[in-house]
């Protein structure tokens, strides 16, 4: 074989150059195309920003020449024929931002808003998606009958303008603001809340089963007139007005279109009466692979059909890095503008970096979704054999007087953190301010061990019953994590000064749920989270949840606290049912089931190119937030 | 050659087949067991998420209750291109509907018998009547099934009750976590009328009859699905018993989602990568292990072995963090973007890039990604170049020794040529075992990469469902793996018998 140089070998390298050439000629005749539709794009944005702002004017003019129905109270401004004869009615006129941007320095209308997430929200689809990210967006995207007020932690009403709850707390009437709609423009009517509940979160082939066994206490739904939805229940609990109020309401005439399979494996089917919705939505089941799909940003835009205040920002766009290194990097390059820092880069950068807060908002605060941890104390037997030494309520007193819980939090956590004293958030009004958690106080705590008869009787440190058997005990945490690998050496340490012997037992996250199960443990540590400003103790410290299926893992018995749960969870009234959880925080305070340790407050940098950040009880309000005009416009 | 590649073929069947096996077990026997991290999901327990209630209903949807051989059984059978027993039915959105599920016995059926079994007469209407008519019907059984089997777990708890309220010594027989086995209390007497044994009576009269509607609803179900509201799925042989069909790797239930579909957008971001990274890697590597075999000793030997060892001994995780902390920071070079595949304005940027008419330059959709891709990709490439380019200098030095390569210097051969087509042909042999190597490392993906730089890829999905318990998720991949691996081997060994003459299977 030669190796000539032939007529062939020409034929085909000019066939390869002219494939090559071919392509990248296609290649930039689509660059042209596109650049062509991009002067479109930008044309047709100034357009919609233009209609949004005349759009805006005009309401405003309206709002100001026809008499608003400002009612509250009593006064019968409007036709109540809907309501319940002789029951009174609260009314909340339209729903306003929390704090007003408009007229603060710097207000503009119109930018992009970009918060990090530290993982992907697995799905955006109502009642079926279970993480906290995908929360996230939905807040921005639904709205309920009504939320939390962000100030007062008071329920107030969004898509209700008014509504009756029976003082016996067996029904809830609610009547939606005829100017509610949704964002493709229909209106919210009775039927979308009963299709809601009846035929989207009680219908067993959609797998929404988290939602739908919140809602076992739920009797019926029925629609009084097209803005008029009455919600039965089967017990008075004060949870009803959660189920009917805090639930986010679907159009049935766009979720109806989809079969339940198609709900039960679609990303992005997301779409409510909120102040933004996704910029790429379906229509309908024929175009289903326009929605969103994880491994990309979720980008939100401003509902410009929105029914009450319209937000500024004109997107919000949520982006996910894993590394937190990553996550700070981003927000300093500005590819993100919120970001959740971990305590100790809370503290490096707004300790060590002067200009770092002229850049960007560093904020801590406490609300209502923090939760709190904690060590739970086994008080009932390990594993249904034998009992602990703190089924002896002295010696968990003692432990909580042992451990220098405000010193833990100094050096674990870097002082990011206050001492918690129970259950109850301490924002809530459900936790009384007067409440204070148990003292550092190592005598006390020796004093009453020596009472409950645990003396070191041989001299050798360590402290031994009657019968001479040393105290030792298993805590059992979470291996992996840094912060509870020197969690368990404080408190191991805490403990062997007062002649304690802990030892150590590190277990995998995935298997605490069957260790709590089978209450295999003396000690254990763990958090509760909460999203709401009281939650139904019964759950956790009722004795009736030592059962299977409760979360009274602790086997934790005290008569005062199951009656004061039985009377709370049925009184109707907040101030009065308050009071009560009150009176339930001291005796948890008292009994010391769980040793409580840190509640742990919300971490957030906020960048500075946006206006009217709010720390509310609720958390941060994304949607409030505005753009801040350039000083001089164009100098950029 | 044919016989050979048949004999491989079949062999990969019950190697799979063992794999899979295997790591079902080892899935099945992990602390916790399947799905035990959905209850913890978000590391974090909310009490409002009724974890228990939410567990029986996933035990039930996956009949994870049942027997592990069972449920290996079940997987297999739907993973198995030929079927068996009723045929599904594809729904037209592309489901398959499969015939309604046995509902689980009544307990305690020795104090309590259960109802008289009953066959329910139900006429389908026919055409598209019948499809709305199996969708309703359909949602009744889930839901009545749903009432029986929480009813079932009423019973328990009533009869838990019961017990407790009896006292030792029968407190003893309960689990440890407070259920009641009912099997255990066989022997119990459940004459009297202890208020306990009230409601322990009732709870029974509410189990019969929410199984008499479950089951009327499951039978009605069941004979509209025979009736064949949609068209059977694949290709049906013998009638609702042997049909053969596409593999069915079910649903993740960390995500809700089909698991097909999870792979299908996590494995091309991973082959994306790795088709940018090993030839990166095969075009460094080798050409410096050619050079460094043939100045042996010399200072290119020394330094590129040196620097290649060194660079090898850098782990990822550092390299990462250093590579976004100084390369990617604004603060110090800030070259490259931090995460990502794109950027945020990627959908709306032209393919090439270009310069405006103000002489601005941007860089258009292809240097972005290629600007995103930089920095994993140098992570991914920089540890591999070690150990291909002593291979291929080792090789190449055995060879330099050969009688054939001194014939062929002897006879006048110039260095060059005797270089490379004598001896770096010759060299490349061990080559292919490494190369096919590639293969499940690209399904496998890099899970450190990919956490650094979030990037969606295999590694991330598979850390995620071996971390949360995702049984059919881990099972899919697993399969993917092995099955890809058992094909690279035999393909390894194809191309020695092409590459080599003297290699041959017969």
């Amino acid at each position: 074989m030669q190796n000539r140089f032939g007529l062939k070998d020409v034929f085909v390298v000019v066939l390869l150059l002219a494939t090559l050439a071919s392509v990248w000629l296609s290649m930039v005749q689509k660059t042209r195309i596109e650049l062509a539709v991009d002067g479109l794009r930008v044309k047709l944005g100034e357009m919609e920003r233009q209609a949004a702002l005349f759009q805006r004017e005009v309401e405003k003019g309206l709002a100001g020449g026809v008499v608003v129905q400002q009612g509250g109270g009593g006064i019968a401004v409007s036709n109540d024929a809907w309501a319940r004869p002789g029951v009174a009615i609260q009314r909340w006129p339209n729903p306003a931002p929390a704090t007003n941007p408009e007229g603060q320095p710097g207000f503009s209308v119109g930018g992009e808003f970009t918060e990090i997430f530290e993982a992907q929200p697995a799905k955006l689809v109502p009642y079926i998606q279970s993480d906290v990210y995908g929360t996230r967006v939905l807040d921005r995207v639904c709205e309920g009958l009504g939320s939390f007020d962000p100030k007062t932690l008071k329920m107030v009403g969004v898509l209700a303008d008014a509504w009756q709850i029976d003082p016996d707390g067996l029904w809830i009437r609610a009547h939606i603001n005829p100017r509610a709609r949704f964002s493709d423009g229909a209106p919210v009517t009775a039927e979308d809340v009963r299709w809601t509940n009846l035929d989207f979160i009680a219908n067993p082939l959609i797998e929404a089963e988290r939602s739908r066994s919140t809602q076992d206490n739920l009797k019926d739904v029925k629609v009084i007139d097209e803005r008029t939805v009455e919600f039965l229940f089967k017990e008075p609990f004060f949870t009803n007005v959660l189920i009917a109020f805090g639930n986010p309401v679907l159009p049935k005439h766009w979720y109806s279109k989809f079969e339940p399979s198609q709900l039960n494996q679609a990303t992005g089917l997301l779409m409510g009466s909120g102040q933004f919705k996704l910029e790429r939505l379906p229509t309908g089941p024929e175009d289903l692979s326009v929605q969103w799909t994880p491994g990309t940003d979720v980008v939100l835009v401003r509902n410009e059909q929105y029914w009450a205040a319209k937000p500024s920002l004109e997107r919000i766009r949520y982006k996910t890095v894993s590394d937190e290194l990553a996550r700070l990097v981003a927000f300093r390059n500005g590819e993100g503008d919120l970001i959740t820092p971990s305590s100790p880069q809370f503290n490096k950068v707004t300790r060590e970096e002067p200009g770092f807060e002229e850049k960007a908002f560093a904020l801590k605060w406490v609300n209502m979704r923090c939760g709190y941890s904690f060590i739970a104390w086994q008080c009932g037997p390990r594993a249904g054999k034998d009992l602990t030494p703190f089924a002896d309520v002295r010696v968990r007193r003692a432990m909580t007087h042992l451990l220098d819980r405000e010193r833990m939090i100094t050096d674990i956590w870097d002082g990011i953190g206050i001492v918690s004293k129970g259950p109850m958030n301490p924002e809530s009004p459900a936790s009384d301010p007067a409440t204070k958690p148990y003292a550092y106080d190592p005598d006390k705590g020796k004093a009453l061990l020596a009472e409950a008869g645990w003396q070191d009787r041989n001299g050798d440190g360590i402290l031994e019953d009657a019968s001479g058997k040393k105290f030792t005990f298993e805590y059992t945490y979470a291996s992996g994590g840094e912060i509870a690998e020197r969690l368990a050496r404080f408190v191991k340490d805490s403990y062997a000064k007062a002649g304690i012997d802990v030892v150590t037992r590190p277990v995998e996250w995935s298997r605490y749920q069957e260790i709590l199960k089978l209450r295999d443990f003396d000690a254990i540590t763990l958090a509760w989270g909460a999203n709401a400003p009281e939650s139904d103790p019964r759950q956790i410290y009722h004795s009736e949840s030592m059962k299977e299926g409760g979360d009274n893992f602790v086997q934790w018995k005290n008569a005062d606290a199951d009656a004061l749960i039985e009377k709370g969870r049925r009184t109707m009234d907040e101030s009065e049912r308050m009071l009560v959880w009150r009176q339930l925080e001291q005796v948890i305070a008292a009994d010391q089931p769980y040793t409580f340790v840190r509640v742990s407050p919300w971490l957030r940098f906020v960048s500075r190119k946006f206006g009217n950040v709010n720390t509310y009880r609720t958390g941060l309000q994304p949607e409030e937030f505005y753009r801040v005009a350039l000083p001089a416009p164009g100098s950029e | 050659m044919a016989t050979y590649l048949l004999r491989r073929l079949l062999l990969m069947i019950p190697t799979v087949l063992g794999i899979t096996l295997m790591v079902f077990l080892l899935v099945a026997l992990a602390p916790g067991g399947i799905g035990a991290g959905l209850a913890v999901q978000g590391g974090q327990m909310s009490d409002t998420s009724k974890v228990a209630q939410m567990q029986a209903y996933l035990e039930d949807r996956y009949g994870l209750n049942d027997n592990v051989f069972v449920q290996y059984a079940r997987w297999l059978g739907r993973v198995s291109p030929l079927k068996f027993g009723t045929t599904p039915l594809v729904a037209p959105t592309g489901d398959l509907v499969r015939e309604p599920r046995d509902l689980p016995e009544p307990v305690m059926t020795w104090a309590f018998p259960a109802p008289a079994a009953f066959v329910v007469q139900y006429t389908v209407p026919s055409g598209d009547a019948l499809i709305e008519d199996f969708k309703r019907l359909q949602r009744e059984a889930e839901g009545t099934r749903r009432t029986y089997v929480g009813s079932v777990r009423g019973m328990k708890d009533a009869l838990a009750d019961h017990v407790r309220a009896l006292g030792a010594p029968w407190t003893a027989r309960l689990e440890p976590k407070g259920g009641a086995d009912p099997e255990r209390f066989r022997d119990l007497s459940l004459d009297g009328d202890a208020p306990t044994l009230v409601k322990l009576r009732s709870a029974a009269a509410a189990m019969h009859a929410s199984w008499t509607e479950a089951e009327a609803s499951r039978q009605r179900a069941t004979i509209a699905f025979l009736a064949r509201p949609y068209p059977a799925a694949g290709f049906e042989i013998i009638p609702n018993a042997f049909s053969l069909g596409a593999p069915d790797f079910g649903v993740a239930f960390s995500r809700n989602r089909p698991v097909w579909d999870l792979i299908a957008t996590a494995l091309p971001v991973t082959i994306l990568i790795n088709f940018i990274a090993f030839p990166i890697i095969y075009l460094v590597a080798v050409p410096t292990g050619v050079l460094a075999s043939v100045r042996r000793g010399g200072a290119f030997d020394v330094i590129s072995g040196l620097m290649f060892l060194l660079l090898y001994s850098v782990p990822v995780v550092l390299t990462g963090v250093f590579a976004i902390g100084f390369l990617a920071n604004n603060q110090y070079l800030g070259w490259f973007p931090v995460s990502g595949l794109h950027d945020s304005a990627a959908a709306t940027m032209t393919f090439m890039p270009y310069t405006d008419v103000a002489g601005t330059w941007h860089r258009g959709w292809l240097l972005d990604m290629v600007w995103h891709l930089a920095l994993p990709v140098l992570c991914l490439v920089y540890a591999g170049f070690a150990v291909l380019s002593k291979q291929t200098r080792a090789a190449m030095l055995e060879n330099f020794s050969s009688d054939y390569v001194r014939t062929a210097r002897a006879k006048g051969v110039p260095s060059r040529d005797v270089i490379i087509s004598h001896v770096l042909r010759n060299s490349l042999l061990p080559l292919i075992t490494m190369f096919v190597g590639i293969f499940p490392a690209m399904l496998g993906g890099s899970v450190v990469v990919e956490r650094i730089f979030t990037i969606p890829g295999m590694g991330s999905l598979v850390i995620e469902a071996i971390n949360l318990r995702d049984r059919e998720l881990i099972l899919a991949n697993t399969f993917m793996i092995s099955s890809v691996s058992l094909l690279a081997l035999l393909l390894a060994d194809i191309l020695y018998a092409l590459c080599d003459p003297r290699v041959a299977y017969d």
